[in-house]
């Protein structure tokens, strides 16, 4: 433990030491604090007050038999994660909003209400999220008794006016079928004239419920199963996923594992910043931009391709390593792809900084500012374009990401131009690491055996996928398949940052500032 | 007799509505190749010898596509609007010598060019009609901002014609054209750039492509139309961009008059203006690959605090050039 990580841990115990509060250091892998329904929220405050980058990562709820829990995941910049645990009735199931003091967490209680149940007094904008308008009142799918079988649906409610009374104002739906989103979800802006007056966001049409067919599938077998949470950041998610197992089993990965997961990581970055890159030139109505970045997104494919077999969904991790050795003969190849691809970057990087439509449509748009994007707990890139200088990869680095060198990029503008300018730089970061990791590749094992079953515990674990920082929470009840995964996913995190920018915007830039937060629904609505 | 029979011939068959059809077919085919080509792509490659026929395939498989009228439509303007829009363009093209003659023989008239400029007015006005009619928001949408984008423009579009009236002293297209020994565009460029650029608003392609932006709009006022009349929608652009390069073709580069060197003149015409007009629609494409699309705020600005001062700066260095200039090089 740290020298920081201690200093907040005495800080903690300082403050609640009369109280029922327990601060304990070592569950969960990480400090973990014990509160009830009367002290979490000053807890929460004690945090603020400590850090100013602390955020809420994300709310998990969780059916404990007796009572249910409410894990709060808390980030600090200093001690890594921290967990306040409250724990409430059944019967009762009901807390207060902490969206007051942290505005980014209406998002994750909206999503505990739904899937969990627990009731959320006072929050500003309670309804479904995840779940479909129709769903039946009081089944709560991810408690161990729910009965999914034979739900009787309501009627679907009818839509509401764009305004009662104001002819002026006129709704446009974006969604869920529209050409500016690849995925289905609605957004619905009521217009006056060509601005934006307001959003009403609506998620969870792709709701797989991926969090509790986890529960019923082997810890092998959620591994391909998270990977299919997210087609871009598949990598991201195994590796995520993978590590926390490797966590509770205390199992330590070769270090040529580390490389090639490190490797297969960027190779997903790159991936999904080429793709975002080109996406936004289609959305401001840039073709040429689009078609040409898309044409160097087919390289990474290949090398993907090259180290695990597979074009898109690598499937390369497993508990205990990787799937596939790269074959020593193949580097020589990836290096001279990725060498092609670098010698195209200075041109792209000119487009992105300079060319006049390009500022034209994208300077001064969307912007968020710095106090903003920490208080909306905003992540990845997003943040980054907004100066909040959090990388997971620096912060807390986990495989390879310790002995390589790289820069952690931020932009001061937090405008459109500026978040895709972040990618523009992480794109040639990326490059780098990859070859540094070709180039100091360690030799040894790939991989180790570990036994199918895993021993009860439970952690939570974090990487930086391409849009920002990827969450699990993971319980293990000592069988072979898990008692609970909690999964949050970056765009779950930034969707408050799109509502808090388009609010009074033109309507020709809602699609250029939604893409430069590179949405992802699939995996918002796992 | 005889006579009918070759009005008859020349309206409807060649130059007229046929030729131009399948002209315009033509002029989309090479479009979506050099735009193809200039993205890295293919374009399109499997309907005749390198796609070419693959725009005709388009509106072949429009028209047998089923016809739907939204319940919420004003129905009649929503069923004419787009053919009448379609019938005005073709009408204002028949004007342009195309072999030397217009399509009707001994149509021109003194000021037709402000004529046809005006028979583009209401075309675009039938557009909007189009797109307002259709009950939608994003028609509504996208045919306000294409009235508010072509307000913008028009005024500049019909400045910027008069400058080669001034230079040839005539307000009629075929004199404009014949006068043309030393091609405006050679006399006054500035006058040339700038069309071009207005041009590229009224055919509505990138940066200017507002009123149709997908990524907004969806399809802008061609959201609710379908079969027939999108058919009739998307003729009425691919026609509307061979009338803005016919109409560059007159106004500075000539007309369809270029050297002949043996047999029918009419011939030898007829290959110049068709060359000409296929070089302007390369220009246009080639701008619509490089930028992005602006914003209808940007373009309003662009139009009122730019386009007009400097077209109307264009157009006195016009009028400079004509009656000092001009007399010494002739």
């Amino acid at each position: 433990m740290s020298q920081k990580e201690t200093d907040i841990l005495s800080v903690l115990q300082a403050k609640f030491k009369d109280t029922s509060v327990q601060v304990q250091p070592q569950q969960l892998g990480k400090v973990a604090v014990i509160a009830d329904a009367t002290t979490y929220r000053d807890v929460l405050k004690a945090l603020l007050e400590a850090d100013e980058k602390t955020a809420v990562i994300a709310i998990t709820g969780i059916d404990l038999g007796a009572t249910l829990g409410v894990f709060y995941h808390i980030r600090t910049s200093t001690a890594g994660i921290i967990t306040i645990k409250v724990e409430v009735p059944q019967e009762e199931p009901r807390l207060k909003t902490i969206s007051d003091l942290m505005p980014g967490a209406a998002f994750d209680e909206m999503e505990v209400t739904d899937l969990v149940g627990v009731v959320f007094e006072g929050h500003p904008s309670p309804g479904r999220l995840v779940l479909p308008d129709n769903w039946p009142d009081g089944v709560f799918p991810l408690r161990k008794d729910a009965k999914l079988d034979n739900l009787q649906f309501k009627p679907t409610p009818p839509s509401e006016p764009a305004s009662p009374g104001n002819e002026d104002i006129v709704k446009i739906i974006i969604g869920p079928q529209h050409p500016a989103l690849l995925e289905p979800e609605k957004f619905a802006l009521k217009v006056e004239g060509e601005i934006v007056k307001d959003v009403q966001p609506r998620i969870g049409y792709v709701h797989r419920g991926i969090e509790k067919a986890a529960e019923s599938r082997t810890y092998l077998q959620d591994v391909y199963l998270v990977e299919r949470i997210c087609g871009i950041c598949n990598a991201c998610h195994a590796t995520c996923f993978v590590e926390a197992v490797e966590k509770i089993l205390e199992t330590e990965v070769p270090p040529r594992a580390k490389y090639i997961r490190t490797i297969l990581l960027e190779l997903n970055r790159l991936h999904s910043h080429l793709l975002t890159l080109g996406h936004a030139g289609l959305e401001i109505g840039f073709e040429t931009l689009f078609q040409y970045f898309w044409r160097d997104r087919e390289p990474i494919m290949d090398i993907t391709e090259i180290i695990s077999g597979n074009r898109v969904i690598s499937s390369g991790m497993t508990v205990g390593g990787v799937r596939r050795d790269i074959n020593e003969a193949d580097i020589p190849k990836i290096k001279g792809m990725l060498t092609s691809l670098r010698k195209r970057l200075p041109f792209y990087k000119k487009v992105y900084e300079d060319e006049p439509s390009i500022k034209m449509r994208m300077k001064n748009v969307g912007t968020l500012k710095r106090e903003d994007a920490l208080k909306l707990c905003i992540v990845g890139p997003t943040a980054r374009g907004s100066a909040v200088d959090i990388d997971v990869r620096k912060d807390e680095p986990y495989e390879a990401y310790g002995e390589i060198p790289f820069k952690l990029i931020t932009y001061n503008e937090g405008d459109t131009w500026a978040r895709m300018n972040v990618r523009m730089d992480e794109v040639e970061e990326s490059i780098n690491i990859i070859e540094y990791a070709l180039d100091n590749l360690p030799t040894g094992p790939f991989r180790v055996r570990v036994p199918r079953v895993v021993p009860a515990g439970e952690t939570v674990n974090r990487v930086e996928a391409p849009r920002g920082e990827l969450f699990y929470y993971l319980k293990s009840n000592g069988t072979a398949y898990p008692e609970r995964v909690k999964v949050r996913t970056p765009t779950f995190a930034n969707i408050p940052a799109f509502l808090a920018t388009a609010i009074g915007s033109n309507i020709a830039d809602v699609p250029p500032n939604f893409v430069s937060l590179d949405p992802c629904f699939s995996c918002t609505d796992r | 007799m005889l006579f009918d029979l070759y009005f008859v011939f020349r309206v409807l068959v060649f130059p007229g509505f046929t030729f131009l059809f399948f002209f315009t077919m033509f002029c989309d085919w090479v479009e979506r190749k050099i735009e193809a080509r200039m993205q890295n792509r293919m374009g399109p490659t499997f309907t005749g010898p390198g796609g070419i026929l693959q725009p005709f395939a388009d509106v072949v498989k429009l028209l047998t596509k089923e016809d739907i009228v939204p319940g919420g439509a004003k129905k009649t303007i929503f069923r004419i609007a787009p053919i009448i829009s379609f019938s005005i363009i073709v009408f204002a093209i028949s004007f342009l010598p195309i072999d030397g003659a217009a399509i009707i023989p001994n149509s021109s008239f003194a000021g037709d060019l402000i004529f046809i400029m005006a028979l583009i007015t209401i075309a675009n006005f039938f557009l909007f009609l189009s797109g307002w009619a259709s009950a939608n928001p994003y028609s509504d949408i996208g045919a306000s901002r294409l009235l508010t984008q072509f307000l913008g423009y028009d005024i500049p579009l019909v400045i910027l014609a008069l400058a080669p009236a001034f230079l040839a002293g005539s307000l009629t297209i075929a004199s404009i054209a014949a006068s043309q020994y030393l091609p405006f565009i050679i006399l006054a460029p500035w006058a040339f750039v700038l069309f071009i650029v207005t041009l590229q608003a009224e055919l509505e392609k990138d940066p200017f492509d507002i009123p149709h932006a997908e990524s907004e709009v969806v399809g802008g006022l061609e959201t609710e139309f379908c079969g027939g009349k999108l058919a009739f929608l998307r003729l009425t652009r691919d026609m509307q961009i061979v009338f803005g390069a016919a109409l560059v073709v007159e106004l500075f580069l000539g007309g369809p008059y270029g050297p002949v060197f043996f047999g029918f003149p009419a011939f030898w015409y007829f290959l110049w203006f068709v060359l000409k007009l296929l070089a302007v629609v390369v220009v246009t494409e080639y701008l619509t690959c490089l930028f992005a699309r602006l914003r209808i705020d940007q373009v309003l600005t662009a139009n009122w605090k730019v386009l007009l001062p400097l077209s109307v700066l264009s157009l006195t260095l016009t009028v400079a050039v004509a009656t000092w200039v001009y007399p010494l090089v002739m």
